[in-house]
């Protein structure tokens, strides 16, 4: 049972970092597969990539808001009014969609990662982020049975898909370590119980589930730390997607949409 | 051998729809004999149903082929005049709403084709006819998008143009396209009321988002009033003699404007047509005559977007076929 804390200015701080680091995973990615509604491979898997890109969306507006209410600020203006510096997500999240085993690779790292940090997030010390995270989770679990079963259907299928899985993660697992790179306020973080576990504990935790996995698959995986700047990193990619999403609501100033 | 105890609790309903509020199907036998071509016209000339296993004349099941694969192929090129908004929607509710609208649509693509490949074209064909522009898909699917008022445009005028010939369709003498449009309408309903309040917001924005909304309108009203096709001679259309389809051409356009005319001047939008007016006297709606010679240009693939967008679907396509080879084994799995 967790207990209601009242947070202290430094506190505050410490979640509001967190908050924006963890709803910008969620609202870059939700952008990123979103983009295959419409073009999926099959009917079928159109409409599943589709509704968790709007899963990701939901819960990215969720936490928006529980750091709208922190800061006093407006969701939409977080998440659509700030430059393209600002944002803090995970490098992992920089690049554009490629191919479909690009996406089903960043999508199985994250989901993987994910399921670690709501782990800790969903005992965390602040009751409306404890339970918005348990609540992530039962979500989150489906999309991880559909990244498993991508991963599997890709790795031990046709000599093409395996390659391009392979190829992805090669790509993608430098970046994938920094879902757990340091926070500024970490320790304040972890001092409040408002995060169960420092970040290079989960870290090591996602990785000794995940690298036995990988291995048969990618042999060229060495073990990789987050780097300090693993959220600041930002890349063209990103700039173009962020020049998409703000393109009408940066048309008219203060407008309603 | 033991007394036996009482019959098992099923753990599931066995009829999953309301039955008050879906077309049951055919109990048993049609009161036709198979082959008996005669009979078969006369049960759906008088409202009877035909179900995907019930022997059906071969011109009837082509018809309903050809119906049913066009209106698959329309919801699924439709996907892409949206599309091009995913990425761009302004705020996390519209972002939200627009993603679900387009996954409604893709949606529905699938069950037609499921309804379709009951007939006896594979899926695969269906989509190799449609990239090989040998199939059609609706008119309003030809033009591009310009602006976000776009976005609303479609969801309010686009979808409530087809909603009205879908609900008719709900009485399709063919039973499983019958069901699937009931929920199909039910989706696009909300898709409407998304779309309006699209359109309501702009026109309540500032002078910029109005005359973006007016300047949508402008564009879309050509192909709007072109969408239900030409008025047709009701004893020559075969569609509508065999109950695959209800209302006729002009039915459908009568019954759009005089739902919609009403809707979209109370927003404080102009339509764009100064022959518009209803005649109380004829209980009709007059129009300046639509041009069908670009309807008939436009649905033969030489619109103005016709040839991008099948561009675009194909070369999709080809990027996404290695993964249909893996996991399907090969050229003879359906997308």
């Amino acid at each position: 049972m967790t207990a209601e804390v009242t947070l202290d200015a430094p506190a505050r701080a410490a979640e509001a970092e967190l908050l924006m680091s963890v709803a910008d995973d969620e609202f870059v990615i939700g952008f990123w597969d979103s983009e295959w509604t419409g073009i999926a491979p099959m009917l079928e898997e159109d409409v599943a990539t589709s509704s968790i890109a709007q899963d990701e969306l939901g819960h990215a507006k969720a936490l928006y808001e529980l750091l709208a209410e922190l800061t006093d600020d407006d969701a939409d203006r977080i998440a659509f009014g700030r430059d393209a510096d600002a944002f803090r997500h995970a490098a992992l999240l920089n690049h554009a969609r490629v191919d479909w085993a690009f996406s089903v690779a960043r999508r199985w790292l994250y989901e993987t990662a994910d399921a670690v940090r709501l782990a800790a997030l969903s005992s965390s010390s602040h009751e409306p982020l404890a339970l918005l995270a348990g609540k992530m989770r039962r979500e989150e679990t489906y999309h991880r049975l559909h990244a498993d079963t991508w991963f599997r259907r890709l790795s031990d299928g046709a000599p093409e898909g395996r390659e391009r899985l392979a190829t992805a993660f090669e790509c993608l697992w430098a970046d994938a370590q920094e879902i757990f790179a340091p926070l500024e306020r970490e320790e304040t973080l972890v001092g409040a119980k408002i995060l169960s576990q420092p970040m290079r504990e989960l870290h090591a935790t996602w990785s000794s589930q995940v690298r036995p996995m990988l291995e048969p698959l990618a042999e060229g995986l060495t073990p990789a730390e987050p780097s300090p700047d693993g959220r600041r990193r930002r890349t063209d990619d990103f700039r173009w997607l962020h020049g998409e999403f703000t393109m009408v609501a940066r048309s008219e100033e203060d407008a309603t949409w | 051998m033991g007394t036996r105890g009482p019959a098992p609790v099923l753990q599931y309903p066995v009829n999953v729809m309301n039955d008050a509020d879906t077309i049951q199907p055919l109990n048993g036998r049609p009161p036709y004999e198979p082959g008996d071509a005669g009979a078969f016209f006369a049960h759906v000339g008088s409202g009877g149903k035909v179900e995907a296993d019930d022997w059906m004349p071969d011109e009837y099941r082509a018809a309903v082929l050809k119906f049913v694969e066009m209106h698959a192929n329309s919801e699924l090129m439709g996907v892409l005049p949206e599309r091009d908004w995913i990425m761009r929607a302004p705020n996390l509710r519209r972002k939200l709403a627009l993603t679900s609208k387009i996954q409604d649509e893709v949606g529905h693509a699938q069950l037609l084709y499921r309804v379709a490949e009951d007939l006896g074209k594979p899926r695969a064909a269906m989509l190799q006819d449609l990239l090989d522009g040998k199939t059609k898909f609706h008119n309003v699917f030809h033009y591009p998008t310009r602006s976000w008022a776009d976005v609303g445009i479609i969801a309010w005028l686009v979808d409530a143009a087809a909603i009205v010939s879908q609900q008719a369709l709900r009485d399709s003498s063919y039973a499983p396209y019958a069901r699937t449009m009931k929920k199909i309408c039910w989706e696009e309903s909300v898709h409407i009321m998304h779309g309006r309040d699209v359109v309501l917001t702009l026109m309540n924005g500032t002078p910029t988002q109005r005359a973006m909304v007016q300047e949508a309108l402008d564009r879309w009203w050509g192909p709007l009033m072109q969408m239900h096709g030409p008025p047709t001679d009701p004893a020559k259309d075969k569609d509508l003699h065999w109950g695959i389809k209800a209302k006729n051409n002009e039915q459908l356009r009568q019954e759009f404007l005089s739902i919609y005319v009403p809707r979209i001047r109370e927003l404080g939008l102009r339509i764009p047509d100064p022959e518009l007016r209803y005649d109380e006297a004829e209980g009709r709606w007059h129009y300046t005559e639509p041009d069908w010679a670009e309807l008939k240009a436009v649905v033969t693939g030489h619109g103005p977007a016709s040839e991008s967008r099948l561009e675009f679907r194909r070369l999709n396509f080809a990027d996404t076929q290695w993964v249909r080879d893996a996991l399907l084994g090969g050229a003879s799995a359906a997308a």
